[in-house]
């Protein structure tokens, strides 16, 4: 992965006309792999997380569970999610995943959003949030199918994962790899990943008897840039709700970007309408009318013309 | 029609009693005071929340719109307040004039006539129309219809946390139809009540009205609060009504 | 670890049993996820609970806490039974073949030979080998004798507790014990019926899976895919691959900790995979630096370098030196480099080391300085003691001996007997605070004339040094930030109370000074002694010019010494600990090396940090080659005899005669006077028997099913203060509880930290869900867990990762609870649970070989608040 210009800014959202710098130069996508069969919940990524984006602690409460908290929140953009697995047949599992934001290929959050520049896409895949621009509607909030981006009351904006785009705008991993103990995170370039994901679900399903073992990179929303292995990846919601197909709300596609102006376009027409009324039909004045005069234009004054 | 004008005429609502309304010789009382400051609050709120709205709405058009609120941030948080603000008056005023709105078998007669209404084939409107005409009680409920939406879906825009995401997006849609609906009706209230109809507006300015306004737009409550039979009112002004001289030549 | 961290990525089966590496060694586990990834290998976790370690496993056992001696012997007698055992490494590696004396009684009763119920101890002179040479088939079967009938010792087994226990009271010291044959008798054909091997047999055929799942509750048919999965290594006896075993305080923490940590090591030897690559008994350690602390003598029986301390019956050095010095024990056909027998190099060089010039040969190098220790003093009895009103005083530096207990209360209660407290710590912790314990009012205060001291000590980041982690390795750490406020460095503060002490003697003489007035302090600044002048002392240096002609190595006076086979025994060396010399040495520290190469690819770097012994990274990697000196697996290549050069070379450092040729037939466990691997531990050794035979721990549900008669470890000693109390099933304590720790928090420090507060903000009780059903908990609320000592409060946590278990044809119950909870700290404030030390309820009861207590498996009463 080049460590140079990875901060290309590809897309921003509500904002009018093309992206400066746009295809100036070619940019690898950027991934993280999270293997969920590797993963031993220790929490490094969670307090790496805290660590490098210097978040105020919070108070937790004891909620019958090894998970930090019920959910992320505006402070706390990582968090394993921990999930008792039992089966019918008798057999357990204690599954853990790593729950950031998935920094999707086509971002709910950015298409939801309705202020200029507040989040951005860069070319490498990293979806961002530009809080000075944010405007605390939390419209992201409802176009995340993950449930990612949080808002923090005090500031009236919406925060979320970086993938530390200024640790790796620097050519570093983001913070949460630098800390993982047993290496199930990875970091590096979309195709890598993949390929690194591939072998290890292969791996899993012929080795370790996982024969659903897959990969988590869900088309629906045209890949994400923090890939999953997991040991079930046909039914991904035993992962703490991951959703099997995410999906950006039709509100936000079909609505936003085509019935919108379609239905300005129409309330408009209400404008025309009265004019073309006042235009073609007139007012109606209350009767009688007053006589209607003729008033001719006034003749030329007399001597002035030489 | 007597109970409604009854209340105007006499003045016997406490309410309707505030302020002062001077009222001409050859006019009618239209709207009190009371009536004429919720609407214009009702008017104030509402193109306050229109502009903020469209900042949000659709800013690669109307970004403009923000910088008038102090940025985007301010503009989301005002939002909503101009919004509340708008359907509070609104409500007063609806509670106000729910008398006068309700809908009656003569607005269903008026509604069959609607398009020699629009055509101005008839020079005034038929003897049955009351104190508001059907199409203003149309557009008086849909505004009621559409304050109990945008209060709805906007609370639950507003508090995201509690309503989830799903609910949120529904609402986000609803909150938008209800906007633009209300807009196109918009255009037809300002239009009728200037340039369609002269004479209009003075109602919500100085509460007053000219009895041939009266007559003329709504003769059932001409008839009601003058106790006189508007089309005779009409004739009778036809024939005192001589043409004016000619305007003195100044040029 | 026989083996280190990285060498894990090398295994192909992994047991990880009486540890929960995932959740207390993340870091290290990254290689037993790399094994995974890399070699496919499997990994079996047998625990009380469905660990973080679980959830990554490819099968998991749930055990019953304090069975874990049935399990293992139940795969001894597996893999025996399905030959999946390593023939040529037991026969010549180990002791199988060595032929045990007649009189030698295997435990059918729950009794080996020699017991004496008046002492509870055993008298070990039949657990021993037999004097003789080669028998290998002189044994012909049917003729062999029946084992000698031992009905008396039986008898004696089942008197009463009180009898037995009167006698314990005054023990007399035993008398010297019998030494091992210089000649051994031995069987290759492995045929002889008092033989090793067979003794071995017969003694674990009782543990067959049906006797495992009586024991453990583990199901039989999921024990027999653990045993098969686990032997599967070895199956055909086939050599190639390698199997772990990794373990940590699951397995001491018991009344018979140290007899599960050799069945372990019984196995792996059984299976050939000691020594090797990728195999070994792993222990983890549960301090980045408590491997250095017991190579230093953190235990009171020991001097640095595992050197035995004297005892009041050695008159001088040479009686002494005689005693702890073992003679050469082996079959006359076979060598034996027996490396103890360079005790006095070590012993003089350390006293050198301990007095300086006062050391001389004429004064036997000053030995009559050292304390001579007369009976135990282990932890828990210095506590007992305390409590006994006959300790006085205790320093507690880098501890909070009231948190880590056993039984809180009674160390609480110690404390307030004891006339002084000082206490080194970089929080105001439970111990300097016991006067705040819960229950302890205002007035109770007023009776408490305890004075406490507060020294305000560095963290490990304050100060510099080296950690020794659990794969030996000796690593130079450097002070990430000076200490704050007025905390001072740890051997600053010893260096001032010792130099003031001493001043103290200076004047006032006293009954014995010289210990104190001629210790060696030889530090550039003696009240603040530089620890890299304290590391070149431990590793030790030349005091006259001495040569070796055959190492190649010739030292001036004052030089470091390259390594321990410098060391003498006539005073020309000095080293603190000769297992640590080599680490310092002129060439620099090695400790603080950073190299990064490993070409063999087996995680070996050699270049990085210093490993004792010798900087070898795999111990006893003689036994990682067949009899001809060849790996036994070549892909995996650590130390292979080089016929050209007559020497063991390799990729590690061999642990090994570097020129003893295969045809010596030098055993590869070179620390035993044997040479070879044992699996049966002859004389003393060994409290408790020489093959460990399962018992119930101290506080058990049920009786042995193997021997209701002798339910406990018979030398295990029960305290007597009106503290020591000690549930049974019948009082209602039907529910086995156990302890462990947390990966977000670190003991009782972390609590003091908002982030791993946050991560963890309160203790809590885990609770099988059937269990929470039945008594109508649900999660989150308060619960209360009561022992015979004491009671603890806390939020419960329902869990499915503990299921209830069939034992013995009783249904029962396992709870857990996190230890690092006490009275202080951030979540211990106002709303929060109180009552939390989770070692208020472990009773006082300790492993008879090693003195840890039982932390693990004690009964406890469960109701809801």
């Amino acid at each position: 992965m080049s460590d140079r210009g990875t901060l290309r800014i590809q897309q921003i959202s509500a904002h009018p006309g093309p992206v400066a710098g746009e295809g100036v130069q070619r940019q690898d996508k950027v991934c993280k792999l999270i293997d969920t069969t590797t993963c031993i919940g220790c929490k490094a990524c969670e307090v790496a997380c805290v660590e490098w984006n210097d978040m105020p602690f919070q108070t937790t409460y004891f909620d019958n569970t090894y998970q930090t908290m019920p959910d992320t929140d505006w402070n706390y953009w990582n968090l394993i999610k921990f999930n008792e697995d039992q089966h019918d047949n008798g057999s357990f599992a204690w599954l853990m995943r790593k729950h950031q934001c998935m920094h999707c290929e086509d971002p709910g959050c950015l298409r939801a959003c309705p202020a200029d520049g507040a989040i951005v896409q860069y070319s490498n895949g990293i979806v961002d949030f530009q809080q000075e621009h944010c405007i605390g509607c939390q419209f992201c909030v409802s176009g995340c199918p993950f449930n990612i981006p949080k808002f923090n009351p005090n500031t009236k904006k919406v925060y979320k994962c970086t993938l530390c785009s200024d640790r790796v705008g620097a050519g570093l991993e983001p913070a949460c790899i630098k800390a993982c103990p047993t290496g199930c995170l990875h970091f590096g370039t979309k195709d890598d990943m993949k390929f690194l994901a591939e072998n290890r679900a292969s791996q899993l399903r012929e080795v370790s008897g996982f024969q659903n073992a897959g990969v988590y990179d869900p088309d629906t929303i045209g890949g994400t840039h923090v890939i999953y292995v997991l040991h079930d990846a046909t039914k991904p919601e035993r992962y703490g709700n991951l959703p099997a197909k995410p999906r950006i709300p039709l509100s936000f596609t079909v609505w936003k970007d085509i019935f919108k102006p379609i239905g300005l376009f129409g309330a408009m027409l209400g404008f025309v309408g009265v004019v073309m009324h006042y235009v073609f039909e007139g007012p109606r004045r209350e009767q009688p009318a007053p006589p209607v005069v003729r008033i001719d234009p006034p003749p030329p004054p007399a001597g002035k013309e030489n | 029609m007597a109970t409604s004008a009854d209340r105007f005429v006499h003045r016997s609502n406490p309410i309707d009693r505030m302020g002062r309304t001077v009222v001409y010789t050859g006019e009618l009382l239209r709207h009190p005071v009371y009536t004429r400051f919720l609407h214009w609050m009702v008017g104030i709120f509402f193109f306050l929340a229109l502009l903020s709205g469209f900042g949000i709405y659709l800013p690669w058009i109307f970004r403009f719109f923000t910088p008038l609120f102090g940025g985007g941030a301010t503009t989301r948080f005002l939002h909503p307040w101009f919004g509340l603000a708008f359907v509070f008056f609104f409500a007063l005023q609806a509670i106000n004039w729910l008398q006068v709105m309700r809908w009656t078998p003569d607005d269903s007669r008026w509604m069959k006539h609607i398009k020699q209404y629009v055509t101005r084939s008839d020079s005034v409107e038929s003897p049955e129309t009351g104190f508001f005409n059907a199409g203003q009680k149309m557009q008086f409920w849909e505004i009621v219809g559409g304050c109990v939406a945008y209060v709805i879906t906007g609370v639950i825009m507003w508090l995201p946390e509690i309503f989830g995401r799903i609910l949120v997006a529904i609402s986000y849609v609803v909150h938008d139809i209800s906007a633009l609906v209300m807009l196109f009706g918009i255009f037809f209230h300002v239009y009728l009540s200037t340039f369609g109809e002269p004479g209009t507006i003075q109602a919500m300015t100085r509460g007053t009205v000219s009895e041939g306004w009266a007559w003329t737009h709504h003769p059932s409550w001409y008839k009601a609060v003058t106790g006189r039979d508007p089309a005779e009112a009409l004739e009778e002004a036809k024939r005192r009504n001589t043409p004016p001289p000619l305007p003195p030549r100044t040029l | 670890m026989t083996n280190g961290w990285i060498d894990i990525k090398n295994t192909d089966m992994m047991l990880i049993m009486g540890g929960n590496p995932a959740e207390n060694h993340p870091c290290g586990f990254k290689w037993a996820v790399e094994a995974k990834l890399k070699r496919n290998a499997k990994m079996i976790v047998v625990d009380p609970r469905f660990t973080r370690t679980a959830a990554v496993a490819d099968l998991f056992c749930q055990i019953r806490a304090g069975a874990d001696i049935a399990f293992l012997g139940g795969l001894i007698n597996y893999a025996i039974e399905n030959n999946r055992i390593a023939k040529d490494y037991l026969v010549n590696y180990t002791n199988a073949a060595f032929i045990i004396k007649d009189g030698f009684k295997l435990p059918e009763d729950g009794l080996f030979s020699g017991f004496d119920a008046a002492t509870k101890t055993y008298n070990k002179s039949s657990w021993n080998y037999q004097e003789g040479g080669n028998e290998t088939g002189k044994f012909v079967p049917g003729v062999a004798g029946e084992q000698p009938a031992h009905g008396d010792e039986a008898k004696a087994a089942v008197m009463p507790v009180s009898t037995a226990a009167k006698g314990a009271a005054s023990t007399p010291p035993p008398p010297p014990p019998p030494s091992l044959p210089p000649n051994i008798a031995y069987d290759l054909s492995l045929q002889h019926p008092r033989c090793v091997y067979q003794l071995l047999k017969q003694q674990y055929s009782r543990y067959t899976p049906e006797m495992v799942e009586r024991i453990t509750g583990i199901p039989k048919d999921q024990f027999l895919k653990a045993a098969d999965l686990f032997t599967s290594v070895r199956t055909n006896g086939d050599m190639k691959k390698v199997a772990t075993i990794i373990y940590a305080v699951g397995w001491t923490q018991h009344s018979f900790g140290t007899q599960i940590i050799r069945t372990a090591a019984m196995l792996q030897l059984l299976m050939g995979n000691v020594g090797r690559a990728g195999g070994g008994v792993n222990a983890l350690r549960g301090h980045s630096n408590i491997q250095g602390a017991t190579d230093m003598a953190g235990i009171f029986d020991i001097l640095p370098g595992y050197l035995k301390v004297p005892s009041p019956a050695d008159k001088d050095l040479k009686a002494y030196l005689d005693r702890i010095t073992p003679k050469p024990a082996k079959p006359n056909e076979w060598e034996s480099f027996n490396y103890w027998s360079n005790t006095p190099k070590f012993m003089v060089s350390f006293l050198k080391a301990m007095y300086g010039n006062a050391a001389t040969k004429d004064n036997d190098f000053a030995f009559h300085y050292l304390p001579k220790i007369d009976r135990n003093y282990s932890w828990v009895e210095i506590w007992n003691d305390m409590y006994q009103g006959t300790v006085k005083g205790l320093f507690a530096f880098g501890m909070n001996g009231v948190m880590i207990g056993p039984d809180s209360q009674k160390n609480i209660d110690a404390l307030k007997k004891a006339d002084f407290l000082v206490v080194c710590e970089i929080y105001p912790d439970e111990t300097s605070a016991f006067w705040q314990a819960p229950g302890i009012t205002p007035d109770d205060v007023k009776q408490i004339n305890t004075t406490v001291y507060r020294l305000p000590g560095a963290g490990f980041a304050e100060k510099d040094g080296t950690f020794v982690n659990s794969a030996r390795w000796l690593q130079w750490k450097n002070v990430a930030l000076p200490p704050p406020g007025d905390c001072r460095l740890d051997q600053d503060i010893l260096a001032q109370i010792f130099l003031k002490i001493r001043e103290l003697y200076q004047k006032e003489g006293g009954k014995f000074p010289d210990p104190i007035l001629k210790a060696s302090w030889a530090y550039t600044l003696p009240e603040h002694p530089s620890l890299s002048e304290v590391a070149k002392e431990i590793n030790g240096k030349a005091l006259a010019d001495i040569s070796d002609e055959k190492l190649g190595v010739s030292l001036k006076a004052g030089q470091q010494l390259p390594g321990f086979a410098m060391l003498r025994d006539d005073g020309t060396t000095s080293s603190a600990n000769w297992l640590y010399c080599g680490s310092w040495t002129e060439a620099g520290p090695m400790m603080q090396r950073r190299g990064t190469d490993d070409p063999s690819g087996l995680g070996i770097y050699q270049n990085w940090g210093w490993s004792w012994p010798a900087n070898r990274r795999v111990m006893y990697n003689r036994a990682s080659c067949d009899l001809a000196g060849k790996p036994w697996d070549p892909t995996r290549s650590q130390v292979w005899w080089n016929e050209t050069a007559q020497k063991w070379v390799g990729n590690d450092v061999p642990d090994f005669k570097p020129d003893s040729k295969p045809e010596e037939h030098m055993g590869p466990f070179i620390m035993n006077p044997e040479g070879v691997g044992r699996l049966f531990v002859p004389l003393g050794a060994m409290a408790d028997g020489p093959f460990p035979e399962f018992y119930e721990p101290i506080e058990s549900p049920i009786e042995n099913p193997l021997h209701p008669g002798q339910s406990n470890n018979p030398v295990v000693k029960k305290y007597k203060t009106a503290m020591d109390k000690y549930g049974t099933a019948k009082e209602g304590y039907n529910i086995i509880c156990t302890t462990y720790r947390l990966t977000e928090h670190y003991h009782y420090w972390t609590k003091n930290n908002p982030m791993n507060v946050e991560l963890v903000p309160e203790p809590f009780v885990e609770i099988p869900a059937e269990l929470a059903d039945q008594m109508g908990i649900r999660g989150g609320e308060k619960v209360k867990v009561t022992s015979a000592r004491s009671d603890y409060i806390a939020k419960a946590m329902v869990t499915k990762r503990i299921k209830p278990m069939m034992v013995d044809g009783k249904k029962l119950y396992q709870i857990g609870m996190p230890i690092h909870w006490g009275f202080l700290g951030i979540s211990e404030g106002e709303g929060r649970t109180a009552k939390t030390p989770a070692n208020l309820l472990t009773p006082t009861v300790v492993d008879p070989n090693a003195y840890t207590p039982e932390f693990k498996g004690f009964l406890v009463k469960l109701e809801k608040v």
